[in-house]
């Protein structure tokens, strides 16, 4: 039986084609996976086309640099937002929904890198805003460095179902996000609102107890968007959720948070029988993001493994295979 | 009633879509360009040799419609150029519109920029075909005219990349091999040297750019011949070629040009140095592929297995037509092709007997005899048509050809199969 199509995040970027192509391990391309045929997933270009044209090698590698840490804004015992000198064009690349950076101590080695989501970006002045929650060795190590970081970046799979972001246009859409995953949810909020979306943004202040989004989006149209806090396990949160998810006709779901959040949010649409897009953080543990080290690798239904630090895939099937736990 | 559901909007596509509809089926045609009639927007051959017989053979049996709007767009009729006698050449700018209006008037439902993806099977039956936005066609009977070109990756991998053909991938996307991804194994012509594929084989100028001499002549007779310069004439160019009942060496020893509203130029792609050395051609461009000085696309990497009736081996409600059905080659192929797939896919349906044309119509036996070579080693390196060739050699052997439509009419009363497509079978 032909494969599962898949489709990888970096397509149609200056990083691609890249190793995988080279060692025929392409996530998209049926040629660069040692096939004879086309059977790729269509982004609008061909990958095939831009390994032969640049002598059938990989493009550029991500940019690895040390950059000046020009605020740390310690918020609870357990999260801090930092915000990060860079290039401009660094800036521009982290702008979209999904992006992320790797992040790790000077004094460290690379298997310190830890994968952080962009909470903003000002690409008129190169600067990125990241909030991290301190939770193992590699935040621990991350939040001893006060003066400089080694960034590398940029990457773009923090979110799956992205496309359905730029689909989504002149609808009602449902924002919750929780805990540490309202840094990812502002560049969320901020596409829906461009493309005159009307957004209800629950917000959790969930494991890092504090609201850190308000500062990013006080200044966004308020005529198109509500923000409610909300503990979401709650019974007031449950039926918030669900009334909201009945009455809007919601279009577009964003779930933040951890797959426990995921399986909830998703059980909370079906019981509804509803079904919206639905766009929610990545969770998986990203290591190398190049697709190559495997850590983020994830089982689908069908058995096939998929590299989830590059692969768009349905949240519904990431979380399928998975054992949940918070 | 039965929905037929029709990926491809070329001129087999085309075809199957009227006479489904003729039979009786609700029809939708799934096409994923802004355009019908796929290569047709810049072909135009027709009636040379003996594609003459075969439309006069699908006439009378019942669907002349296509080939009365390539009669009525004619730029020149009962022309001659080497090896081919009483051609026809349709302008291109005008026959897609007058397709599409065709179409409409007849209620076939066309979705235009529609590009299938995928199937959904249950067995050994197909129950949708995915699009590209995810949405799903359901349909009770389907038919695959999505031919055997490109995209981009197999016409870099086995030709010279993309020439920027008139099937525009970059635009709107890869043709998909619906029957592979219902699991049944494609077919893959081979070329001279053994290289899967082969180049299409022609490229079109655009006439304006051409000297006022050629132009006149090309408006006047249809045909211009030119010498190609003794230390540019490449013998071993034939052997790539699609095209093979234009592989004579006369069509490597000179540039030959048909009026189909560009100058229709026979050789798979031509480098523009090369070419604007000739006279008169000294500040030719092309018109399609925009690239013809680099290259063409590359065809023949998609069969399906089928029967004589066009339906595919190995599922239940799959039919084909057109270069998806076997080494064809030429508009008129597809066209005869896909007229029986379309009236099948209602027969098909009903569970009534799927029409097979005898082998004593020129269309019968290419249907037959292609699927009978197909199987061969050496008939992978062949291709199948009416106007040239190792095919039109046998129309003239066992008598196929003819061109005296009152005879070819006798023929088709005797075998009491006259005007069939018109029937309406629901």
């Amino acid at each position: 039986m032909p494969q599962q199509r898949l489709d990888c995040v970096d397509v149609g970027s200056e990083f691609c084609p890249c190793y995988l192509a080279e060692t025929n391990e392409c996530i998209t391309c049926s040629h660069l996976q040692g096939k004879d045929f086309c059977d790729c997933h269509w982004r609008g270009i061909c990958i095939y086309q831009e390994y032969a044209m640049n002598g059938y090698k990989s493009k550029m590698s991500r940019q690895i640099f040390n950059s000046q840490i020009v605020e740390k804004i310690r918020i609870s015992d357990n999260c801090v937002i930092i915000k990060l000198k860079v290039t401009k064009t660094l800036a521009r690349q982290l702008k979209e929904p999904g992006a992320y950076v790797f992040l790790r101590n000077n004094d460290m080695k690379h298997y310190f890198d830890a994968p952080m989501s962009i909470m903003d970006t000002d690409e008129q002045n190169g600067y990125i805003y990241i909030a991290y929650q301190i939770l193992g060795s590699k935040t621990k190590m991350l939040d001893k460095a006060s003066k400089e970081i080694i960034v590398r970046g940029p990457y773009w799979n923090g979110l799956l179902g992205k496309r359905y972001l730029k689909a989504v246009k002149n609808e009602n859409c449902l924002v919750i996000a929780r805990g540490i995953a309202q840094a990812p949810a502002n560049l969320v909020i901020k596409k829906l609102l461009y493309n005159n979306n009307k957004v209800t943004f629950i917000v959790d202040r969930g494991a890092i107890e504090k609201v850190i989004i308000t500062d990013f989006i006080k200044d966004l149209n308020s005529e198109n968007l509500i923000i409610i806090q909300e503990d979401i396990k709650s019974d007031r949160g449950k039926s918030l959720i669900k009334n909201n998810l009945q009455t809007e006709n919601v279009k577009l779901v964003f779930s933040g948070g951890s797959d426990v959040t995921h399986a909830y949010i998703i059980g909370l649409i079906d019981q509804k029988n509803l079904n919206p897009y639905i766009v929610a953080t990545n969770n998986n543990e990203f290591c190398c993001g190049e697709g190559v080290c495997g850590s983020c690798s994830t089982f689908l239904k069908n058995g096939k493994s998929v590299k989830t630090c590059k692969t768009q895939i349905n949240i519904r099937e990431a979380i399928e295979g998975r054992i949940i736990s918070d | 009633m039965t929905k037929v559901v029709i990926i491809g909007g070329g001129w087999a596509g085309s075809a199957a879509a009227i006479s489904a509809k003729k039979a009786g089926a609700e029809v939708i045609l799934i096409e994923k360009t802004d355009m019908l009639i796929g290569l047709g927007n810049v072909g135009g051959i027709m009636r040379n040799n003996g594609r003459f017989t075969a439309a006069a053979e699908n006439t009378l049996l019942g669907a002349g419609e296509l080939f009365n709007i390539t009669d009525e767009a004619s730029r020149h009729t009962n022309i001659d150029f080497p090896g081919h006698k009483h051609a026809a050449l349709y302008d291109v700018a005008k026959v897609e519109p007058m397709v599409r209006r065709l179409l409409k008037k007849m209620d076939i439902e066309v979705l235009l920029q529609n590009r299938a993806v995928d199937v959904i099977k249950k067995g050994d039956n197909i129950e949708g075909i995915v699009l590209s936005d995810e949405s799903v066609i359901n349909g009770d009977v389907f038919i695959e005219t999505t031919g055997s070109t490109g995209p981009m990756g197999n016409c870099l991998k086995y030709g010279n990349g993309c020439s920027m053909c008139i099937l525009r991938c970059p635009s709107f996307g890869p043709r998909i091999s619906i029957s592979q991804r219902a699991g049944v194994e494609d077919i893959l012509g081979q070329r001279g040297d053994e290289a899967y594929g082969a180049f299409s084989g022609s490229c079109k100028l655009n006439k304006e750019s051409l000297s006022e001499e050629i132009r006149d002549e090309l408006e006047k007779t249809g045909v211009c011949i030119l010498p190609v310069p003794k230390e540019d004439v490449k013998l071993d160019k034939l052997d790539m070629k699609v095209c093979q009942q234009y592989a004579l060496k006369e069509f490597a020893e000179n540039i030959i040009l048909l009026d189909t509203g560009h100058a229709k130029l026979m050789t798979p792609f031509y480098p523009l140095e090369k070419l604007r050395k000739i006279k008169g051609l000294e500040n030719a461009r092309y018109e399609d592929p925009y690239s013809g000085g680099l290259g063409n696309s590359i065809r023949y990497l998609s069969i399906a297995p089928r029967s004589n009736s066009m339906k595919v081996d190995g599922l239940n409600n799959l039919l084909c037509a057109g270069e998806k059905s076997g080494l064809f080659v030429g508009h008129t192929e597809a066209i005869v092709t896909g007229t029986l797939a379309g009236h099948n896919s209602v027969r098909l349906s009903l569970g009534i007997p799927l029409l097979e044309l005898p082998r004593n119509l020129a269309i019968g036996d290419i249907i037959s005899y292609a699927n009978e070579q197909i199987d061969t080693k050496e008939g992978l390196k062949k291709r199948y048509t009416f106007a040239g060739s190792e095919y039109f050699q046998r129309m003239n052997d066992i008598g196929l050809y003819i061109i005296d439509n009152e005879k070819i009419k006798r023929k088709i009363q005797r075998i009491d199969l006259l005007d069939i497509y018109n029937e309406k079978l629901i």
